[in-house]
């Protein structure tokens, strides 16, 4: 089985507190913020690994990103990823989620024939959750979001568990299809000390706007519909009153100044 | 100078400290509670190829090298000192018999040791016979096809769950290392130290009444027994306690600035008082210093270099890495005020598994002699 995992490189989450809004840019400033794979694409990768263990194949891990994304590339080698793919350009900086997909679309059919596309749900940045479903539209197959378990039916189908807010839905997708999976479908391996020192040995591959035979208009910030209107940190202020008294005038005054304020 | 990692050095030390975050982390409250010895833990590390770094790859082993072992020591015993002495105390005999032994004993024994499936302990120190290695009392004679053993050795860790022990006795006027598998007649293993941390690494007495063992057991020349334990000693002993000093030393400090920023004095974190950052920014460049004391007699062994040539450099690194430690631990106690003293915050696990520090590969005296010496000569 030829499966496909999406994984992108974000800011360490243990670090967002350093990380800068430049409300003149409109850009998010992360200079000297370490970054890590996305923390749900490495359950993606590990149940990629999983399914081939059990059925054989290969698993090819798929980023977009700057020239260090080969990093997040190299760890997906440590953990047990066959082939990877880089794709890097200057054109490919400053996508949404549709152009992002539509780019890991044209690579993924022009380099990658696949039975199964792994995702984590969300990216822990933009945590849109719209890549996975957008892929799987560009490349015309079925998707499930926010899956929990994989299970394999006889024949092309496969049985998945979708996560939902009270409960999971059961459904039966045909292969081949997209699935984005969340924390909770597996542990993700540490990768071994042999792992680790056979990364050397296997090659990214890494290709540009040319290399894909697209248009810059179609990728990147200029080819992407959503553009940042505005970017500004929320800010939560507490107030505080005291209210004397007894508890009962004291309950009946909170409950007045409540009103007051809209919040009841 | 090049002071940055390889790549693959940079991937190992991330899966390390994965490692010890998600499997040992939360361990530590009941091994310390128990002073069980985590032999699934052991086992882990086995299967991840961190016992085996420094030996080769026909034998069991990884061969990333020493760096690579002293990244992984700092990493474990950032999380847990007592399990990262076990790369000290697991791998003495590990390098002594891929560095000395011979080719039946490096095939029959290392795969086993480097997947952590078996334990190995190795015993110098007796009662009369630490500092001075050469007022050792126990003897090993050879007895038709068989050395006949006798005497007692004193503080050595981990005896008790090992399946071969390591040995240097007496043989006529030198010194020879052998080894004993457990089980063996004669050979008994007694009194549990109590000791004030390492607690999940046991040490023991062990006793050799009259115990046969086969003439195979003998680890390289007779007669060459103690430049072969003083090297083992100093590459794996010392290195391996440096790099603990310097986990635990790390592990402190963290646990202390993690307290300083979240502990509100005055309307604002601790951290923001300026005696609080003094003391917190001299623990990172003890710290930091000391860090570059370690790397270096690894860096120095990976290019080759020989060990005898380098004591000194380990001798150094041992003695800054571990009263660094001790200075470390103490702050972020005084920092952290009675919270540090609490074992919920591990500080204290700390301190007191750098304590065990001052002795583990030779004295910080031993150390100063070395140096002394070198620098005398």
């Amino acid at each position: 089985m030829d499966i496909v995992v999406c994984i992108k490189q974000v800011p360490d989450p243990e670090h967002f507190s350093k990380i800068v809004l430049d409300a003149k840019t409109k850009l998010v400033r992360r200079e000297g913020i370490p970054v890590v794979v996305n923390q749900v694409d490495k359950h993606a990768l590990e149940a990629a690994l999983q399914i081939r263990e059990k059925f054989s194949g290969r698993v090819t891990v798929i980023s977009m990103g700057p020239p260090q994304a080969r990093e997040a590339i190299e760890e997906a080698f440590a953990m047990g990823a066959d082939g990877g793919v880089l794709l890097s350009d200057r054109a490919f900086a400053g996508a949404d989620s549709l152009t992002t997909a539509y780019t890991l679309a044209q690579a993924i059919k022009k380099f990658s024939p696949f039975d199964l596309i792994l995702l984590g749900n969300e990216t822990a940045d933009s945590g849109t959750r719209q890549v996975a479903p957008q892929l799987a539209e560009f490349l015309d197959v079925p998707h499930v979001t926010n899956v929990r378990t994989i299970g394999f039916n006889s024949g092309d189908t496969l049985i998945v568990e979708r996560s939902m807010e009270n409960g999971h839905m059961k459904i039966e997708v045909r292969l081949p299809a997209v699935l984005a999976v969340n924390r909770t479908i597996n542990e993700p391996r540490i990768p071994s000390v042999i792992d680790i020192m056979q990364v050397a040995t296997k090659e990214i591959k890494v290709c540009g706007l040319a290399d894909l035979g697209l248009s810059s208009e179609d990728v990147g910030l200029v080819g992407s519909p959503t553009q940042m209107a505005n970017l500004f940190e929320s800010r939560r202020e507490r107030r505080r009153e005291i209210l004397d008294g007894a508890a009962v005038t004291a309950a009946r005054q909170a409950v007045e100044r409540l009103r007051e304020l809209n919040a009841l | 100078m090049d002071f940055s990692f390889s790549r693959e050095q940079e991937m190992l030390k991330k899966a390390v400290r994965g490692f010890a975050e998600s499997n040992v982390a939360p361990r530590v409250p009941e091994l310390e509670q128990k002073g069980a010895f985590p032999f699934d833990l052991v086992k882990g590390m086995g299967q991840m190829g961190l016992l085996g770094l420094t030996n080769s790859r026909p034998y069991g082993g990884t061969g990333m090298g020493y760096m690579a072992r002293t990244i992984a020591i700092e990493e474990v015993s950032r999380i847990y000192p007592s399990l990262g002495f076990f790369f000290q105390a697991g791998n003495l005999f590990m390098f002594a018999v891929e560095g000395f032994g011979s080719e039946d004993q490096k095939r029959k024994y290392l795969p086993d040791l480097c997947k952590g499936t078996k334990i190995s302990s190795f015993g110098v120190t007796e009662q009369m016979g630490g500092s001075d290695p050469s007022a050792m009392m126990t003897t090993s004679k050879l007895d038709g096809e068989s050395y006949v053993v006798n005497g007692r050795k004193s503080f050595i860790t981990n005896v008790e769950v090992a399946d071969t022990l390591g040995f240097v006795a007496k043989t006529g006027d030198s010194f020879s290392v052998f080894f004993v598998e457990k089980g063996t007649k004669g050979y008994e293993v007694t009194r549990r130290e109590p000791r004030p941390g390492l607690r999940c690494m046991p040490v023991n007495e062990l006793v050799f009444s009259n115990c046969k063992i086969p003439k195979g057991n003998l680890v390289g020349e007779e007669g060459r027994g103690m430049a072969i334990a003083i090297t083992t000693i100093s590459v794996i002993g010392r290195t391996g306690a440096a790099g603990v000093a310097l986990g635990a030393a790390q592990g402190a400090f963290e646990g202390a600035a993690k307290f300083c920023n979240g502990r509100v004095m005055y309307g604002k974190p601790i951290s923001n008082l300026q005696a609080i950052q003094f003391m917190l920014a001299d623990m990172s460049t003890d710290i930091e210093a000391s860090r570059w004391l370690c790397y270096r007699p690894a860096w120095l062994l990976d290019q080759g270099k020989n060990p005898r040539e380098i004591g000194p450099d380990i001798a150094r690194s041992k003695l800054f890495a571990v009263d660094m430690a001790l200075r470390t631990c103490l702050k972020a106690q005084e920092v952290m005020g009675a919270y540090g003293q609490s074992p919920e915050y591990r500080v204290e696990i700390f301190l007191r598994d750098a304590i065990e520090l001052l002795t583990a590969g030779g004295t910080q005296e031993i150390m100063r002699l070395t140096v002394g010496r070198a620098l005398a000569s």
